[in-house]
């Protein structure tokens, strides 16, 4: 009887191992990567298939804008050169903010603003562009008062 | 990706400036043709390079008469690959600034 106890324990034993785990299912942990030190968090893009813009800029929005910035801005202004140069910053950031306000994705701006003081020169900007005329486009806007004039470019060029 | 090399395009602007308007006094009647010619100019040259941008040229010209003009620009863009670049010339009558944009596709 006690032998046949004795036996049962020691093939308890073998079977679960000396600490009590069973023998034949170990596991040992050859790396762990630590959750929070990502090296690259970026996953890959999914391909979008998309060929041209959703949403186009649409030109008569932006001169509203423009309008609406030089007129407020300039309205009671007279020309100083410290002035002027600080301004022309000014203007550029709020327009650039104001037309990306508007939200529409996968477009770039680029904001021109000019100020100068009208004093009987002659002058003439022109400007040309090399890109895609269906989905690219610009807006301009003049503000002139007695004493300076504002001129604001923006162009919105798509980009794929 | 290509980057946008600021060099090529000073170049460039420089000799169309020169070629255009050189050592001619203010004229307002031929001003026009002038802008445009130099703004064409760049822009041909520009494609010549045969980089995957898409290119903005502006181009003032001021008669010089002691008027104050300031130009500024602020852009929404991917820096690593879209540049601009700015250049000012001037002679005895008039100032020119050009200004190039290029924004890679």
């Amino acid at each position: 009887m006690s032998d046949l106890l004795k036996d049962r324990a020691l093939k308890k034993e073998k079977k679960m191992g000396k600490d009590g785990r069973p023998k034949d299912s170990i596991s040992t942990v050859s790396n762990v990567e630590d959750p929070l030190h990502h090296d690259d968090t970026r996953l890959p893009t999914e391909n979008t298939y998309q060929l041209g813009p959703y949403k186009r800029h649409s030109v008569p929005v932006i001169t509203e804008i423009l309008k609406d910035v030089l007129t407020c801005y300039l309205q009671h202004e007279t020309y100083e050169a410290e002035w002027s140069r600080q301004m022309t910053k000014t203007l550029c950031d709020v327009i650039r903010a104001r037309v990306k306000e508007l939200m529409i994705p996968r477009y770039k701006t680029v904001v021109i603003v000019n100020i100068g003081q009208l004093s009987g020169q002659g002058m003439q900007i022109s400007s040309r562009c090399l890109w895609d005329a269906t989905n690219d486009t610009f807006a301009t806007y003049s503000f002139k008062n007695s004493s300076l004039f504002g001129l604001a470019i923006v162009y919105v060029v798509y980009f794929e | 990706m290509d980057e946008f090399q600021a060099e090529d395009e000073v170049s460039i602007f420089k000799s169309s400036v020169e070629a255009t308007i050189g050592g001619n006094t203010y004229q307002h009647n031929r001003v026009n043709q002038w802008t445009t010619n130099v703004v064409e100019q760049c822009l041909s040259q520009l494609s010549k390079l045969g980089k995957p941008f898409k290119y903005i040229v502006t181009c003032v010209i001021m008669q010089k008469n002691g008027a104050g003009l300031q130009t500024a620009n602020a852009c929404f863009w991917d820096n690593t690959t879209d540049g601009s670049c700015a250049v000012r010339w001037e002679n005895k009558s008039m100032y020119c600034i050009v200004t190039v944009f290029g924004l890679a596709i």
